[in-house]
């Protein structure tokens, strides 16, 4: 969906960054995104990447801080409707995963490049490795 | 009238759509579902907190192989070790569930339905526990259990189509799922659960409010008037799917 919405919107984004990733060592880890973090070219990217990344690592210190740094940068309604896209991939992941289900055959046509290049196909379940 | 989630002294304004939500999702829970009393409902959430600090789940991850022998589950109730097991993998360790070890689980007496609705109700709170967690705010109260027996009522729908577990597809939902789907063509992910239909109610009720409304989902640039624009959103998706390591 990243980049239908970036073709759509004739935004120029490197999509390489949703796996490489980029702030880990924000917050109690030293307060700035890591130098080699991937500019995504979304505004706001890095403490966004940030917020999510300390949310699933489980770390209040470090997601205080990340929330703060998303209300900086980007507003307080933002940082919620972030924190709430973040809770509803942390279920959507799950039903996948628990369920089984076969990717789409349009989306599986339409990503197959993407998927290959960012190394999706190598996750646990992607269907070539699933039992 | 359903009270909790009251978010008035969370510091954020957060939406009253969320909240709502939340609320209403919290009041589902506790009520008997298809395969499942109230009371073991509540224990699914309980237990999916305890799976967080559970020393079992945390040696399997760690492994090369989820198939490794470990020490029991640190449980904190009478679900069956079946079902707690379903619980703590998928809570811990989801993207490594199989095929195999499902057929495990059902060969242990967990039925699919019972597994579907277990996921259903796991997931919900996994999620609410997760924008909580992510706005620094405490956990809700369990949720109340409402007296009650399951009614074992499986969709007529239901078929195999390629998943795990059997779902309802848009053109074999019946009357009482004519409410499950917009159209004919939805994604795996939205049908995946229907064999328990309010499994996908509640996940559609999430989504909204969570994400955005389905009809806004197939749009590239809709962001249903978030304060994110729709790139920050799927970029967000993308992020928390890579961690997850989800193929989907």
């Amino acid at each position: 969906m990243l980049r239908a919405s970036s073709q759509t919107s004739g935004d120029d984004v490197d999509l390489t960054g949703i796996v490489t990733g980029g702030a880990l060592s924000w917050g109690a880890r030293g307060g700035t995104p890591r130098k080699n973090a991937v500019e995504t070219g979304i505004v706001g990217d890095k403490v966004l990447l940030a917020f999510v990344e300390t949310a699933l690592d489980d770390d209040a210190q470090a997601t205080a801080a990340t929330r703060n740094a998303v209300i900086e940068t980007l507003g307080e309604a933002a940082m919620i409707d972030a924190a709430a896209v973040i809770a509803h991939f942390q279920r959507m992941v799950r039903i996948a995963d628990g369920t089984g289900i076969p990717l789409d055959t349009s989306f599986a046509v339409q990503t197959a490049d993407i998927r290959e290049e960012l190394g999706i196909n190598d996750y646990g379940r992607a269907p070539q490795n699933s039992g | 009238m359903d009270t909790g989630f009251d978010y008035s002294q969370a510091g954020f304004a957060i939406r009253n759509d969320i909240a709502t939500a939340h609320r209403a999702i919290w009041h589902k829970i506790g009520e008997p579902g298809n395969w499942w009393r109230g009371a073991e409902r509540r224990a699914i959430v309980r237990e999916a907190r305890n799976a967080r600090s559970c020393s079992a789940c945390k040696q399997r991850k760690a492994s090369l192989s989820p198939e490794v022998a470990c020490a029991p589950h640190n449980t904190s109730s009478n679900l069956s070790d079946a079902a707690a097991d379903a619980v703590h993998r998928i809570a811990t360790d989801p993207a490594r569930l199989s095929k195999h070890w499902l057929e495990s689980l059902e060969a242990d007496g967990l039925s699919d339905g019972h597994y579907v609705e277990l996921l259903g109700v796991l997931v919900a709170a996994i999620s609410i526990d997760a924008f909580h967690r992510a706005l620094g705010l405490p956990l809700e109260p369990l949720p109340k259990p409402v007296p009650g027996e399951p009614n074992g009522y499986r969709p007529p729908g239901a078929r195999d189509s390629g998943a795990w577990v059997p779902r309802v597809q848009p053109e074999d939902a019946g009357e009482a799922e004519a409410d499950l789907y917009p159209s004919n063509a939805v994604p795996n992910v939205i049908s995946a659960m229907s064999l328990v239909p309010d499994a996908v109610r509640m996940q559609q009720q999430l989504g909204r409010v969570h994400y955005l409304p389905l009809q806004s989902v197939m749009t590239p640039n809709d962001n249903g008037g978030r304060a994110i624009s729709r790139l920050q959103i799927e970029l967000l998706a993308g992020r928390v799917s890579s961690l997850s390591q989800c193929f989907y």
